[in-house]
């Protein structure tokens, strides 16, 4: 059934496509129609495909959502509580589109950053050799969807030799229903810069819609990134993003990724590390309680000698909620002296709540370190109990212990005003639960 | 040092022989026919035949799986001949009258029956090809109640068993190898421990592909009663051929309340050349249920040969109280691919099972560990513990894990671990300081990562893995 209903989505979407005629860059148009001839080749992954065995997106495929239109109504004020206070340059994007008056920025001396528009004529070759080349879609539908449709882009160059000390917030408000944007982003970190941004996904209503994002970052020669991500989406969205990374010798890829929100959530992250001595830490964190669906696929890919990675990946599920955890990690062949550890730690609040989970290892070079745990459980009745024994209540008691489980992902994250943000989110999420 | 190892790497399939038995053999091909060859030559009842071609039919609609992490050119199922036994003898009475041919097989395979089964105290029930011919032990098996013969012969004097018993655990639909078992299955052992029964000895068989483009496809089922207990060992070897032949069996266990199963496997069919030419293609269903309360099933495999190796051993915890356990080696070399794991399923509360597993891989080898730890939201306090760790040797080879955790209830403790690792330079150093050469080193390290397997066989296993494995690896190391 759901195979025939499966095209209706993307149908849909490819009916209303088109190659906007005054486009003036042909390259970018030969992007998105490659990108389209993907689309109409390909389905709707279903539960009978490995990648998504336990995401069941067929919902999807019932709507037929548009893709969104220009939206601006919306004032500054509206989303004051939304800025970071330590991030001077913010790119505002409303359902994918670049809005320059909720925008903040921005020295373009230091620190190259704006909208596509803002690159395309003068930086036109630099955008050629990046765009879509990390995020593959010729097997992900989601990807090339995305590629179809970019019309915009928020995109960050760090100059060569360049600490930027603030953070630079992206962040993608959602205020439309029934709608699915295509956010996203390009990073490029030159050799010896040093950079740190936010992406941020918001939503101002409770409402259904779908976010299909993209986000490519790359890292030259001892280039350091930080990238802090943070979903928390419509109760009733869909968000659906991909995440490719690639890095060069001797460079730094620290990530972060909090997943909140969304009805069901997807987040692909793809890290190769292209050259010799790259180093990633990767850390994620998912919060979710009545029926969502978190699913987080990562791929640590090892294609040369020296290269370090680490990952931590976090689940909080609570009453009816289910979370999905891939993480797989590949050491290529003569990718010798690889050193690289995995964890995936799962906390089941309720008797319903649901993980699948899957670390997994792909190891074709023999000097290599190699680790990875999993772990599913509930709280330690041991611990609550040396709580109550200091006087705190139970629920008290389990609440800490559920935000401590969680805490030691948020103390990763670098921003400060966005840590204390999130502190209270988990705080008043497990202070709610009937636990 | 490496080219003391080469040579060693390379030594020479020591069982590959083949024995000049005159075969019965059936034309090659499946069809309905065919099954009905196989099933009036076996003087099989109606009932097993319409199993049989249940299965068949089930088979017919099924795709061949290409989900495993193995590669090999498409098996031609018209290509094989699926039934070949020893020309028919006169029944045997006494090991004197058994084939002089085939008990030069056995001394050859270092089986020395007469010993073995007097000095071990072992009773084995030969397969050779399909046919059981020497059955030893069964009197004294017999005297407190225990079944323990082929499988055909028990269709024939204990029907109402198996047809209690037969595909209750792997339904003749279950997979495409398990159906293709299930339609043309010759041959195997079967095991009845009645309740209260502790069995006095290790049950024992061994298993040989002898004919040559003949499918092997065996057929085990045992069943423990209430307060039951049984050790059941299984080796294989089999002698070299070039072309690939394709072993489906299919091994069923079943354990009532309180029963103790223990299923013991050393598999060392020929694995192919160095060059990857020949070898065995070894698909196979293990499952056991451990169907009643407080019942134990154990699996322990030794995995050293097969071109390629395509197994899960799997339990199903549905008791109460029921414990899984599986301890495996698996070890490749040269071209050779193993995909293999486990499945644990809990259903029952208070369930518990262990993993470990280790995957020792050369050469241009693969091997994966492919498992699955399965929750119910039935099985309150369910505990699992996983460990599965690789180790490399040379940078032509890929060690994988594929951990599948599925937690549906919140009471249950899930653990899963998995390192890689090499043996370092520094190690061998370590060792040639203390007097001992790299070869005996590398035989001792490998030793030391299995041991948490190895403790779990039986002891005359114990000795012949331990062999086994230095044989197979000892070194590798360079």
């Amino acid at each position: 059934m759901s195979e025939t209903v499966a095209t209706d989505y993307l149908d849909c979407l490819l009916k209303s496509w088109s190659i906007k005629s005054n486009e003036p860059l042909s390259w970018l148009n030969q992007l998105r129609a490659r990108a389209i001839d993907h689309v109409s080749t390909q389905r709707l992954p279903t539960k009978r495909d490995e990648e998504w065995r336990f995401t069941d997106i067929s919902a999807l495929t019932r709507l037929s959502f548009q893709s969104a239109q220009p939206h601006t109504s919306l004032r500054a004020q509206d989303i004051e509580h939304l800025y970071l206070k330590e991030a001077k340059n913010s790119l505002v994007f409303v359902d994918g589109y670049y809005s320059p008056q909720l925008s903040t920025h921005i020295d373009p001396t230091v620190l190259q950053i704006g909208n596509l528009s803002t690159f395309l004529s003068t930086h036109a070759s630099i955008l050629e050799s990046h765009f879509g080349q990390y995020a593959r879609f010729d097997n992900n539908v989601f990807a090339a969807l995305n590629t179809a449709f970019l019309h915009d882009c928020a995109l960050i160059i760090a100059p060569k030799n360049t600490v930027i000390a603030e953070p630079v917030h992206l962040l993608f408000i959602a205020t439309q229903s029934e709608v699915t944007s295509y956010p996203r982003c390009l990073i490029i970190g030159e050799s010896g810069s040093n950079v740190t941004f936010v992406e941020d996904y918001v939503s101002l209503q409770e409402a259904a819609y779908v976010t299909n994002s993209v986000t490519e970052i790359s890292l030259s020669a001892n280039a350091h990134a930080r990238h802090i991500r943070i979903q928390r989406e419509s109760a009733q969205a869909y968000h659906l993003a991909n995440c490719a990374v690639s890095l060069a010798r001797g460079s730094n890829y620290q990530s972060v990724s909090i997943s909140l929100g969304a009805q069901i959530s997807r987040y692909n992250l793809n890290v190769q590390l292209i050259d010799e001595a790259a180093e990633c830490a990767i850390d994620g964190l998912a919060l979710i309680s009545s029926n969502q669906l978190a699913d987080t696929h990562t791929s640590i890919d090892h294609i040369k000698p020296n290269g370090i990675s680490r990952q931590q990946h976090k689940c909080i599920v609570n009453d009816k909620a289910h979370a999905v955890f891939n993480g797989k990690i590949i050491v290529r062949p003569h990718a010798q002296q690889t050193n690289s550890s995995q964890s995936s730690r799962n906390l089941l609040l309720s008797k319903t709540a649901q993980i699948d989970t899957k670390p997994q290892l792909e190891i074709f070079a023999d000097d290599v370190k190699c680790a990875h745990g999993a772990t599913v459980g509930q709280l330690d009745q041991e611990e609550i109990f040396y709580l109550q024994s200091r006087g705190l209540s139970e629920a008290t008691a389990r609440s800490l212990l559920t935000y401590a489980f969680g805490a030691e992902i948020i103390d990763r994250i670098s921003v400060s005003s966005l840590r204390q943000q999130l502190e209270q989110t988990v705080l008043n999420q497990t202070r709610g639960n009937k636990l | 040092m490496s080219a003391v190892l080469q040579s060693l790497v390379n030594q020479p399939y020591k069982h590959g022989f083949v024995t000049k038995i005159e075969s019965d053999v059936a034309p090659k091909g499946l069809n309905e026919d065919i099954i009905r060859l196989i099933s009036a030559k076996k003087n099989e009842p109606e009932w097993l035949l319409s199993f049989r071609l249940e299965a068949y039919q089930k088979w017919l609609t099924m795709k061949e799986p290409e989900w495993q992490n193995v590669h090999y050119p498409k098996i031609d199922f018209q290509a094989i001949s699926y039934y070949s036994a020893p020309k028919p003898k006169k029944k045997l009475a006494s090991m004197d009258e058994v084939d002089p041919e085939l008990l030069r097989t056995f001394e050859k395979l270092g089986v020395p029956m007469h010993e073995r089964a007097a000095l071990a105290g072992v009773a084995v029930d030969v397969i050779f090809d399909s046919v059981s011919v020497a059955t030893t032990y069964k009197q004294k098996l017999a005297e407190v109640g225990i079944i323990f013969c082929s499988i055909s012969e028990a269709v024939h004097n204990h029907p109402e068993l198996i047809q209690k018993y037969l595909g209750t655990v792997v339904p003749v639909g279950d997979n495409y190898f398990a159906a293709l078992n299930s339609a043309v299955f010759t041959d195997g052992s079967f095991c009845f421990i009645p309740k209260g029964v502790k069995c006095p000895m290790d049950l024992s068989t061994y298993f040989r592909i002898n004919t040559e483009g003949s499918g092997q496809f065996e057929r085990t089922l045992i069943i423990a009663e209430e307060d039951a207990a049984v050790s059941y060992l299984e080796g294989c070897t089999a002698p070299r051929f070039d072309t690939n032949q394709l072993h489906a069996a299919v091994v069923e266990l079943v354990a009532l309340d309180n029963a103790d199963i223990k299923y013991s496997t050393v598999q060392n069919w020929y694995a192919g050349d160095e060059n990857g030419i020949g070898g065995i293609y070894n698909f196979v269903t293990k499952r056991g249920l451990a169907k009643g309360k407080n019942s134990r099933i154990s699996w322990t495999q030794v995995e050293t040969g097969s071109a390629i190796t395509w197994k899960y051993p799997s339990c199903i915890l549905r008791g109460d109280n029921s414990v899984g356990e599986f301890y495996s080696v698996a070890v490749t070399n040269n071209y050779q691919q193993a995909d293999t794991g486990t499945k644990m399923i809990h259903l029952g509360k208070n369930t518990r099972s262990t993993i470990v597993s280790k995957g020792i891989s050369a050469g241009h080898s693969n091997s994966s560990y492919r498992g699955l730890v399965r929750i119910s939201p039935t099985a309150e306090g369910a505990r699992n513990y996983s460990q599965c760790d690789s180790m490399l040797i040379g940078d032509q080879c890929g060690a994988h894990t594929f951990p599948y955790i599925q937690v549906h209830n919140n009471s249950a403790i899930v653990e899963h671990e998995a390192s890689t690792s090499k043996i370092g330079e520094d190690q061998l150093f370590y060792f040639s300081q203390r007097g001992i050469d790299a070869e005996e080193a590398v035989s001792m390290i490998i030793n030391g990562f299995c041991k948490d397997v190895f403790q779990q066989l039986p002891m005359e296993f114990a000795v012949e893995a331990t062999k086994l494995l230095s044989f197979k690896l000892e070194g590798s190391v360079g």
